[in-house]
């Protein structure tokens, strides 16, 4: 049940936002999400494995990825590149898909911002945040890009 | 396609009418119980039609109901649009937060076997 008003104000924002902290350099992090490659070794809940199906990573490219569930249920996921800043900043569509590349669900925008965290205390690791922000999309854009507001919300 | 695009627009519905911070405070109030809407008025500096307003896009929404006596209207919660809403964004979180436990358990792996192979050269 969803009673509080701070989980409401996170569906208000129609974003779920995540940060991570990975002990790598950003340029690391940044390959491991655009090379198809490297994306198959990580992508999906624990016991998928996804397999990439096209993968072109360029401002109005698609995607298409497989992935296969722990129950051998199949799963497909297609997506236009919005924005791409290496290595700092991702943006793609996002939506459930059936085999063929046609969305079954909502399309939703995914935003990822990296930041190089520095090297911490005496040691020489340099660590990286991410932060993933996911947006249900409102069907009419009347009110400019979406993309500026979620990252002026990322920014804040 | 039709179905989700009806899917769709429930959920915008839903986040729209959560977009304010009046309609998300009535929403926290009735979580605790069925109101009139003269309490639920009460924490605000608002004149009943501008309440009754908020009421209307949350009854609209499919976030409330309202009772049928002519005088006393009690508002109460309705459950599914927010379950709804709330499952939207559960179904992601556990998406990315196990997808990004992988990365991390990756980004290691991948570390250490480049450590590995500058020490033997």
């Amino acid at each position: 049940m969803l009673a509080t008003s701070d989980a409401a104000a996170e569906a208000a924002e129609r974003t779920l936002v995540i940060t991570r902290v990975f002990d790598a350099p950003r340029a690391l992090v940044w390959q491991a999400w655009t090379d198809p490659d490297q994306m198959v070794r990580w992508m999906g809940p624990r016991g998928f494995c996804s397999k990439v199906l096209r993968m072109d990573a360029r401002i109005g490219g698609s995607y298409h990825f497989y992935m296969r569930g722990p129950n051998n249920d199949d799963h497909w996921q297609v997506g236009v590149y919005r924005e791409i800043t290496p290595p700092e900043r991702l943006s793609y569509t996002y939506a459930w898909a059936d085999a063929q590349g046609r969305p079954t669900r909502p399309e939703t925008v995914l935003t990822l911002i990296l930041e190089e965290q520095g090297k911490q205390d005496q040691s020489d690791s340099v660590s990286s945040a991410v932060r993933l922000g996911h947006r249900a999309r409102p069907p009419s854009r009347r009110m400019g890009s979406s993309l500026d507001r979620l990252s002026e919300y990322l920014a804040a | 396609m039709v179905q989700h695009a009806r899917e769709s627009g429930r959920l915008n519905a839903t986040f729209a009418a959560l977009a304010d911070p009046t309609r998300r405070t009535i929403l926290a109030r009735l979580a605790a119980g069925e109101a009139s809407v003269t309490e639920l008025g009460e924490p605000f500096a608002m004149s009943l039609p501008a309440i009754s307003k908020h009421l209307k896009v949350l009854e609209r929404a499919g976030l409330i109901a309202r009772g049928r006596e002519a005088q006393w209207r009690p508002c109460r919660l309705e459950a599914g649009p927010l379950k709804d809403a709330a499952k939207w964004i559960e179904h992601y979180r556990r998406f990315w937060e196990e997808s990004l436990d992988r990365l991390d358990q990756y980004l290691w792996e991948l570390q250490k076997k480049e450590e590995k192979n500058a020490r033997n050269k």
